[in-house]
């Protein structure tokens, strides 16, 4: 049961079944918990390797005991995801915490990652269950659905899910060449039905330089 | 004199004349009325010999005397800050954590080591708190600053609460700490869960655990 204490900290019931969470966010529990680092991202031999070919090597811890468990890290905002069987698509340091019964993987992305600075492949957690994932200030949910495709800048994204496609465009002209871009020339742009969680912050990409 | 919280990263403290308050040197913000800061080089209460105590102990932060008529805000680096109130009870904070705190609480540094042997040394040092911690006790309210925001967590008999070092603001009642590890084989070659060092409370009173594992 994961719950919010304050928008910063993450509290999860455990009543002796398991969540995966990053390495070392743990800040407090009650109870008795055990910690073990899952090597790989607890997917097996064949995850590992993935990712670490990929380069989303994201180091989890699996919790387990009775009692309740606070997550937080560097003071990131906290959303609640709920996942009924649809998959979330969400980089791999944005995550923080899932059900163990969400299985976890990875999906390459296309020429997106190479301007969001995320790499070309992203972290999916599908199943049912819920996840927390972690925003640079308080992220914002927006609707895509089929007649309003959603324009992203590639830093400011964190995660979508549902059923949504997603092109990269870019704006690059005559002024971008000469060193006079607005910064925004690439965008992210989502067609069909889902939602896509957006922060008010924007990370260090190759987009937001020209 | 209560701290008024302003937003979540900024207190307002009412001074009137015959009280003073302490705060770090530097974290004034605005003032209203005839207040006065003084610079105050034995960093704190109790005379020459307490200065000393906490220049050895490395526990001195600079700070100033407030005294006058008015009201003064305070905040620092865009910490959040969190006010406790204490009701004759004793409160262990780091003095760095330290924004400002009512002249009417009894300042004092304690040696990490008396509670808790030599286990309380190694703790001192492997949560990087250092051998001595700050104490400060009677009636009146303290504004502390996190990383982050501040979560309290309540401590009862039977109830213990683990906290990750890095994490840890403060405490106060009647609670005892040592330090737990949780270190095995996966600690040995690297492949840690991170969390190999806990701060184990218990006994009655409350923690103050901040949103983040970063230091000030």
């Amino acid at each position: 049961m994961f719950r919010l204490e304050g928008s910063k900290t993450l509290a999860v019931d455990l009543t002796g079944d398991a969540v995966k969470a990053k390495n070392g966010s743990m800040v407090a529990y009650e109870g008795q918990m055990a910690f073990k680092k899952m090597t790989g991202g607890g997917e097996g031999l064949r995850g590992m390797v993935t990712r670490r070919l990929t380069g989303e090597s994201m180091a989890v811890m699996q919790v387990t005991g009775q009692g309740t468990c606070y997550f937080a890290d560097r003071a990131s905002e906290i959303n609640l995801v709920s996942l009924h069987g649809d998959k979330l698509y969400v980089e791999a340091s944005n995550l923080l915490c899932t059900d163990a019964g969400l299985r976890t993987g990875t999906t390459f992305t296309g020429l997106r990652g190479g301007a969001t600075g995320n790499g070309l492949f992203t972290t999916t957690v599908e199943g049912t269950g819920q996840a927390a994932i972690m925003s640079d200030g308080t992220a914002v949910v927006l609707r895509v659905s089929a007649q309003y495709p959603l324009f992203v800048d590639p830093g400011a994204y964190i995660a979508h899910q549902g059923s949504l496609q997603q092109h990269f465009q870019s704006g690059v002209n005559f002024r971008t060449l000469i060193g006079e871009g607005s910064g925004e020339s690439f965008q992210i742009r989502f067609e069909g039905e889902g939602l896509v969680y957006v922060q008010p912050s924007e990370r260090n990409t190759i987009g937001g330089n020209v | 004199m209560p701290f008024r919280e302003i937003n979540s990263k900024m207190v307002e403290a009412t001074v009137v004349p015959g009280q003073r308050m302490f705060s770090q040197r530097g974290a004034m913000l605005a003032y209203r009325g005839e207040v006065a800061f003084t610079p105050n080089i034995q960093g704190g209460q109790g005379g020459m010999m307490s200065m000393i105590g906490r220049r050895l102990a490395n526990e001195a932060t600079p700070l100033m005397t407030v005294e006058g008529n008015g009201t003064v805000m305070f905040g620092h680096g865009g910490h959040h800050i969190h006010v406790i109130n204490l009701a004759g009870d004793t409160l262990y904070v780091e003095a760095d954590r330290l924004l400002a705190f009512d002249g009417s609480l009894q300042q004092g540094t304690m040696f990490m080591g008396s509670q808790g042997g030599v286990m309380g040394m190694v703790r001192g040092q492997v949560t990087g708190q250092g051998l001595f911690t700050t104490t400060l006790t009677g009636h009146g309210a303290v504004a502390v600053m996190a990383h982050g925001g501040v979560i309290e967590l309540p401590i009862a008999p039977g109830r213990d609460v683990h906290v990750d070092p890095q994490a840890y603001v403060a405490h106060h009642g009647q609670v005892r700490n040592k330090l737990s590890t949780a270190l095995g084989w996966r600690e040995m070659v690297g492949r840690g869960s991170g969390e190999g060092f806990q701060l184990e409370l218990s006994g009655s009173g409350a923690v103050y655990v901040q949103a983040s594992e970063e230091k000030l």
